[in-house]
């Protein structure tokens, strides 16, 4: 499998679905992506299953505000100055890049290094999803150390990492890229082949672009959707996907839940004698309830699509009077044990509540 | 005394107001030449009210000239676009992701220099004065004189744009030149083709703007002018010669603020039916709220504020489908009175409803006097239910707000519109737009990205509203009638706590004219 610059689009669209409100706009990233795929050609992909076992593999995306990328734009440098910073660091060649996360940019920076360097990227990301810290990807939870790991900045200037508690190095990185203009692009989490098998979540790169056509096919009112939508879910490394709730955008207000500055977008149901469903944000929707019960909570993918168009919308998109459908879908498997939930389930997020799979 | 006059695509409406009272009000067909179209509209009104043209005090113009020279590729100045911002951005030059006929009337000529700040203000890079002398010299050789300034976070310091453009105006005295801070927010590439319309507009806002002072000569009408702009405030005469593009919403802007003025309701919706399209927007405290979403101008993505507005398929024109159920988005159009059924026409359209209901005397009753009763009241239904279904969609945080029913299509609406708490259709509701025009007043924003943990909230709200209120009196205001209408704070999202987005509008009296409006 390739991807060329016809696929961008579906890509960038199916991972903002799967980026649950996160993750930032794709316009950028999708246009370096694509300048790079005109000047190397189509990037190589790779199943995690098809990896020799003894390969060289690392993670690689940016880590920052993507608010910042909007005036210190990105460059196709910053991607495969990484991996040669990486690289020389380890005294290894690379031979297949993988994904931090599906959503806005960072399911195209290994696509756009894959193209420039003629390695294959992997199908597959460390979440499934995007979410906002280093140690909710798999690749960590797995107990894959996250460094050694580089980091490249916007001039060029690399650091480099050692630091194998998970939690220690979120905080030691994202104030790497505070102090160095916002945003950073890094390359992390070595690891062999047969390691990578082990603790990416795999097939979700070629899965977003799937969806992105779907989505892309079915632009209209959501009803239309649904059906197809639901279907391309089924008998995926996620749950069960639902349209949960209809309605329109009312009040949004914020308030402070476990020391973070947390959003709330109240959708009203267009049926009057329906309690509205209200979503919790955190940079990504994390929380939907009627009241005081729980519909889904994170790890669960929460999704908010316009009901027109059918065509996801961020949260920092998200605005009075737009009418919306809410779609649940179940987290994957890997993100249901104990351990996992430590660092992606609701309390983690400063909710009072277990993780409930949604059903 | 004072006029405002608003110049469509189609219509040139014109209004002469003294205070709060309307004296007269004109309607007529736009000319191709646009002179004849104002002196035309001056004499109407003038000879309507016995006005003498020594009392008018103040005359007031929308236009959307500026808009349709983009959208048409036509009367664009070719122009030079330098960015500050190495060594970020090397992937994306000026000019990216244009279409390709407008790119090619434009551009050309693009420089991407070493400079620029970063989010918390600290240098991104020293700026490489000789490439910046390298830049110069090589426009200083070429035929192009507009130029486009962009450096990255400019709207945090605009220094490094502030001193190529003085380096321009030393070395090249005859160059236009538009520095990206002065015209739009964050979002580098977005302000920057913002920046580079508005230079390649430059030499055509300086023959509207002699085209418009020759008008109010040949009338002997010596008084300041001015000329609305997107937000709903006026720019002078001289300000619009360097910002064209801040005039590319004031068509929409113009009827909400008629509105306002004709009903003197500062929250509410206003509804302006049109030929094709009604366009729904909402007055917060009197004025237009703002869209926060990318705008489209002919192709070219830019980041500047406009008006929130909802356009959907229903005007005079709108064709209705046999059974009624359905209307448009296809409408007749200008072709009204050859297509509609009234005239002889075809075509049944709204307007033939309308009629047909007696909510309107136009045309020929007869010709629409057979229609079946349920075919009227199904299209006068439907139309009714879009129309309170977009009102729906627009309503600030789900609230019931009056409903002020503008534009020539007005008299369409005969009942209660059922997502308002009242339905106004105010008298003069027609030339709306030109009241609009007439009671603009000046403001100013500014936008900083701050961090409150390094900087007090207060403290950096005042420096921001210091910052609009500096711009505000630059464009004519009085500064003692500033007042703060917005403002707006976002977190930066997956950075520190305390990174806000901080935004602040202020808005006042003209100063050669206080308390006018």
């Amino acid at each position: 499998m390739r991807i060329t610059a016809d696929d961008l689009d579906a890509l960038a669209l199916g991972s903002v679905f799967l980026a649950t409100g996160g993750g930032g706009d794709p316009y950028i990233p999708k246009l370096i992506t694509a300048r790079a795929l005109a000047e190397y050609g189509p990037a190589p992909i790779i199943a995690p299953a098809d990896l020799p076992d003894d390969a060289f593999v690392c993670a690689l995306g940016s880590v920052g505000a993507p608010t910042v990328s909007l005036e210190l734009l990105p460059s196709i440098d910053e991607a495969s100055g990484t991996l040669d910073a990486f690289e020389a660091h380890l005294g290894r060649k690379i031979d297949a890049v993988a994904a931090f996360e599906i959503g806005g940019g960072n399911s195209l920076i290994p696509l756009l290094a894959a193209a420039a360097r003629g390695i294959p990227m992997i199908d597959g990301d460390g979440m499934a999803r995007a979410l906002p810290e280093a140690q909710m990807m798999t690749y960590a939870m797995q107990g894959i150390s996250p460094t050694p790991s580089v980091a490249y900045d916007y001039q060029g200037n690399i650091a480099h990492f050692d630091c194998s508690d998970p939690l220690e190095y979120e905080s030691v990185i994202r104030q790497h890229a505070v102090d160095n203009g916002g945003m950073i692009t890094t390359a992390e989490h070595p690891m062999s082949g047969a390691e990578c098998k082990a603790a990416i979540i795999p097939g979700t790169l070629s899965f977003a672009l799937k969806l992105g056509r779907l989505l892309g096919d079915n632009r209209g009112p959501v009803n239309v959707l649904v059906e197809p939508l639901e279907r391309v879910f089924e008998n995926t490394i996620y749950g069960a996907c639902r349209l949960v709730y209809s309605g329109k955008v009312g009040a949004k207000t914020s308030r402070v839940v476990g020391g973070y500055d947390v959003g709330e977008a109240v959708i009203e149901s267009l049926e009057s004698d329906q309690e509205p469903l209200t979503i919790t944000i955190k940079n990504e929707y994390l929380l939907a309830q009627v009241g005081a019960q729980i519909i889904a909570s994170v790890p669960d993918l929460i999704v908010i699509v316009d009901a027109e168009t059918s065509m996801p919308i961020n949260a920092e998109r998200l605005r009075y009077g737009q009418r919306v459908a809410v779609f649940v879908i179940g987290a994957p498997q890997v993100y249901k044990t104990a351990s996992a939930l430590e660092v992606v389930g609701p309390r983690y997020f400063g909710f009072e509540h277990d993780y409930r799979p949604f059903q | 005394m004072r006029i405002g006059i608003d110049v469509g695509g189609t219509h040139t409406d014109a209004a002469l107001l003294q205070g709060d009272t309307l004296l007269a009000a004109t309607k007529a067909s736009t000319s191709a030449d646009v002179v004849s179209g104002i002196t035309a509209a001056f004499d109407h009104i003038l000879e309507k009210s016995g006005v003498a043209a020594g009392d008018i005090e103040c005359v007031m113009i929308g236009t959307t000239q500026f808009t349709n020279a983009v959208v048409e590729r036509r009367e664009l100045a070719k122009t030079a676009a330098i960015r500050i911002g190495l060594p970020s951005g090397k992937g994306l030059r000026p000019f990216t992701d244009w279409p390709q006929d407008i790119a090619e009337a434009i551009g050309g000529m693009d420089f991407m220099i070493r400079g620029g700040t970063l989010y918390d203000g600290a240098e991104l890079a020293p700026l490489d004065e000789d490439a910046i002398d390298q830049a110069i010299a090589k426009i200083g050789a070429s035929p192009v004189r507009q130029i486009a300034i962009s450096a990255a976070f400019a709207p945090l310091n605009s220094n490094p744009e502030e001193w190529v453009a003085r380096k321009i105006k030393a070395r090249m005295p005859d160059a236009l030149v538009t520095c990206s801070h002065t015209i739009g927010g964050l979002g580098l590439l977005e302000r920057e083709n913002a920046a580079i319309l508005n230079a390649a507009l430059l030499p055509f806002a300086e023959r509207v703007v002699a085209s418009f002072e020759l008008a109010l000569k040949r009338r002997g009408i010596a008084c300041p002018l001015f000329i609305s702009q997107n937000d709903g405030t006026l720019m002078g005469a001289k300000f619009v010669q360097s910002f064209p593009a801040l005039t590319f919403a004031s068509g929409p802007t113009n009827s909400l603020r008629g509105a306002w003025k004709l009903t003197g309701r500062e929250d509410a919706l206003v509804v302006d039916i049109g030929g094709t399209t009604s366009d729904i927007g909402v007055l917060q405290s009197g004025f237009p709220r703002e869209s926060y979403n990318i705008v489209d101008v002919g192709g070219v993505r830019t980041n500047f504020r406009m008006p929130d507005i909802l356009a959907i398929g229903v005007g005079g024109g709108s064709v209705v489908a046999e059974d009624g159920h359905s209307i448009g988005p296809h409408s007749v159009g200008h072709y009204l009175k050859e297509e509609a059924r009234i005239f002889g026409g075809e075509q049944l359209t709204l307007t033939d409803i309308a009629v047909a209901t007696d909510a309107l005397e136009l045309g020929d009753a007869s010709k629409v006097a057979d229609l079946d009763p349920a075919l009227v009241e199904a299209a006068r239904s439907t139309m009714q239910n879009m129309l309170d279904e977009a009102i729906d969609r627009m309503r600030p945080g789900g609230r019931k707000l009056p409903v002020i029913l503008v534009g020539g299509g007005a008299a369409l609406v005969t009942e209660k519109l059922t997502a308002a708490t009242e339905t106004i259709i105010p008298k003069n509701s027609g030339t709306a737009n030109a009241i609009g025009a007439a009671i603009a007043q000046i403001g100013g924003e500014a936008e900083q990205m701050v961090s409150y943990k390094d900087v007090p909230r207060s403290e950096a709200m005042a420096k921001v509203e210091a910052e609009a209120k500096r711009s505000a009196v630059l464009a004519g205001a009085a500064a003692e009638t500033l007042k703060v209408v917005d403002v707006d704070e976002a977190p930066v999202p997956y950075m520190e706590k305390g990174a806000m987005r901080l935004r602040v509008k202020v808005v006042g009296e003209l100063a050669s004219l206080g308390g006018v409006t």
